[in-house]
């Protein structure tokens, strides 16, 4: 066992590391959560064309400490006929499985909470146990309008699941170690796997943004639909346990995104001072975080209905046959990566490419089956 | 001192009548769905017991539980099914009403 | 000095996973034995962590918490029932089922602590590559009736919930 810092004795210093490492882990998940806030609001403003929060502080960097205090400060209000217990222990269902999420997160080439040798398989293990919070949530606020907001998150979660686990089986093909340690050092300097699997990360992304409820498939807990789904009956800091976890765990895909497809911590100078590995993978994380908050002020929401028929029709066939054309190339060319890039970066401009083409044919048909019902 | 393998297949065998028990004498339907899950998890827990014993051997024990969890799965989504089917017709899931197979 | 963790964690796991089991099974309200089952799942998979089988416990979260669990929350939401505050008290069955159960579970309970040998290394469920070779090569055709099951599984709830719309 290891000898502490100054000496301190190891029986001393085994859990003491263990509370300091926690304490570490929530001060970054809430301090993450505040600046966040901030930022989703000024860069929502910018991109409307107004300017955000600007009186609280200077630039309005205090606003969001204002709205914790206010939050802080609200009245505890249970409808009378919630299932208490349930209703109580919901927040703290979907809050929990997102901070357990940052054990496995590599932040720098020895900073990581522990080296679990199938560490991707606990963070996806971990974004299933959202899903029961959520339905216990719409369940226990007693009111018709959250129970069906509740149940449409949790298919909605668990059907993306199927793409973001198919996304993530093809980086593991490639790397060949569940481990996220492992998936950080096998992308050396400029090359990562974002080069080889660019497929995998777009089909990640997408899934990863219906995976904690973000726009555009914010359907369940939107403003303006539902009265706010399941979230309706929680007020004050019930309510901001849950936006708390939904900003974590858009943290952690971003790690996730970081980790498999950009080289985690890689980035210059790094074999010099590996703590600079902090700075490039909180860089890099925070770029995707943004792009979360960009597509959110940009895309409209979709229905449930076309969530879905994302999610079956087109989402899900394009991992399948990503996984199987990366398999079988990476068994005919076992020694180079070359045949999986050239493979995946063709498939991604097909994908692409081919939207409209399907698109236009959708429309003419609606077009042509609205005609006919008038007709 | 490591605990014995026999205490571990104990608790799969308590955990196992447990769930019998709840299957003879619950009456509804998902409730029987649940205990039947309760059933599986104690042979899955049995299975790794013994694996652990003939680790030296090989891991087919707990290839056994992964087989297993597949077969649970197709169960609950298939009995649900059935539970949901049987609901719509006429709006129980008392197993003791729903034991005519007419109508 | 750490030798009785060991048996400590496993005498809480044990009184977690029979508390967990008999609540599922005595339960008033129905979606408090749901609740309940998913605690035994997540305690079950505690104690395979204990035996030594990560990558199995993590398998049975995934599968038994993440999804069996929400698929019997569906079934326990779509069937509301007029709640019953009285439970199993007036159930007359319930004597014979403890009869029936009790001496054999106990028989079975004592039966079982002849198993004297306890191995020292953990079990086979820990890596996930030995236990994929196996499945994969030594069992591949098992793997692919299974894949065959969950998609005749699949369908048929599909067929047998689907409304006939006319």
């Amino acid at each position: 066992m290891p000898v502490g810092p100054f000496g301190i004795d190891p029986v001393v210093w085994a859990p003491l590391r263990l509370v300091i490492a926690v304490l570490l882990v929530v001060g970054l998940v809430f301090n993450g959560a505040l600046a966040q806030i901030y930022l989703e609001r000024k860069i929502q403003a910018i991109i409307q064309d107004r300017l955000g929060p600007l009186h609280t502080g200077p630039w309005g960097l205090l606003q969001t400490l204002a709205d914790a205090i206010k939050l802080l400060g609200k009245e505890d209000i249970r409808a009378r006929l919630t299932d208490k217990w349930f209703f109580l222990a919901a927040p703290a269902i979907v809050f929990s499985p997102m901070l357990a999420s940052y054990v496995v997160i590599p932040f720098a080439p020895s900073i990581v909470g522990a080296d679990l040798n199938v560490g991707l398989l606990y963070l996806t293990t971990l974004g299933s146990m959202t899903v029961l919070g959520i339905v216990i949530a719409g369940w226990a606020s007693n009111n018709k309008y959250s129970l069906i907001g509740g149940l449409r998150s949790a298919g909605q979660l668990i059907s993306y699941e199927v793409p973001q686990i198919l996304s993530l089986v093809t980086v593991v093909l490639v790397v060949g170690t569940l481990s996220m340690v492992g998936i950080a050092n096998s992308q050396p300097g400029w090359q990562m796997n974002f080069l080889v699997l660019p497929l995998a990360f777009v089909t990640y992304f997408i899934a990863g943004l219906a995976e904690t409820n973000r726009n555009p498939f914010d359907l369940p807990e939107a403003e303006s639909e539902l009265v706010a789904g399941f979230l309706t009956e929680y007020s004050g800091m019930r309510w901001a346990m849950f936006f708390l976890a939904e900003y974590g765990e858009v943290t952690v895909v971003a790690s996730i995104v970081t980790t498999l497809w950009f080289g985690a911590w890689h980035g210059p100078l790094v074999e010099v001072l590996p703590l600079l590995g902090v700075l490039w993978f909180t860089l890099k994380t925070y770029f995707f975080v943004l792009v979360f908050m960009w597509i959110r002020a940009t895309l409209p929401r979709l229905r449930i209905d076309q969530l879905m028929s994302l999610c079956w029709k087109v989402l899900i066939p394009l991992t399948l046959i990503n996984l199987t054309v990366t398999g079988v190339l990476l068994l005919a060319f076992p020694s180079t990566l070359l045949p999986v890039a050239i493979a995946n970066w063709i498939l991604l401009a097909a994908f692409v490419l081919a939207l409209p083409f399907f698109q236009r044919r959708r429309l003419v048909a609606l077009r042509e089956r609205l005609r006919a019902a008038a007709a | 001192m490591t605990v014995p393998l026999g205490a571990f297949v104990a608790v799969s065998a308590v955990l196992f009548f447990i769930g019998t028990a709840g299957v003879l004498v619950r009456r509804n339907a998902v409730v029987i769905l649940m205990c039947v899950e309760l059933m599986l998890n104690a042979a899955n827990l049995a299975l790794v017991a013994f694996s652990r014993r003939f680790a030296s051997i090989d891991e087919r024990g707990s290839v056994f539980v992964i087989f297993i969890f597949v077969v649970a799965a197709a169960e609950v989504a298939v009995g649900l099914a059935i539970v949901l089917s049987a609901y719509r017709n006429r709006p129980t899931v008392d197993v003791d009403e729903i034991r005519q197979l007419r109508g | 000095m750490f030798d009785f963790i060991e048996p400590a964690v496993f005498a809480l796991l044990t009184i977690a996973i029979v508390a967990g089991g008999a609540g599922v099974v005595l339960a008033n309200r129905i979606t408090t034995s749901a609740l309940l089952m998913a605690f035994t799942f997540l305690n079950v998979a505690a104690m395979f962590v204990l035996l030594g089988a990560e990558t199995i416990a993590m398998f049975q979260v995934l599968i038994y918490v993440g999804a069996i669990t929400v698929l019997i929350l569906y079934g326990v939401m779509f069937t509301p029932q007029s709640p019953r505050p009285y439970g199993l008290f007036f159930q007359t069955q319930k004597w014979w089922a403890a009869a029936f159960v009790a001496p054999i579970a106990i028989f079975v309970a004592l039966v079982a602590f002849a198993f004297r040998d306890s191995a020292s290394a953990g079990a086979k469920g820990g890596d996930l590559v030995p236990l994929a070779t196996s499945v994969f090569r030594d069992f591949a055709f098992p793997f692919e009736v299974a894949s065959v099951l969950l998609l005749a599984a699949m369908v048929g709830a599909i067929v047998l919930v689907k409304r006939d719309e006319d």
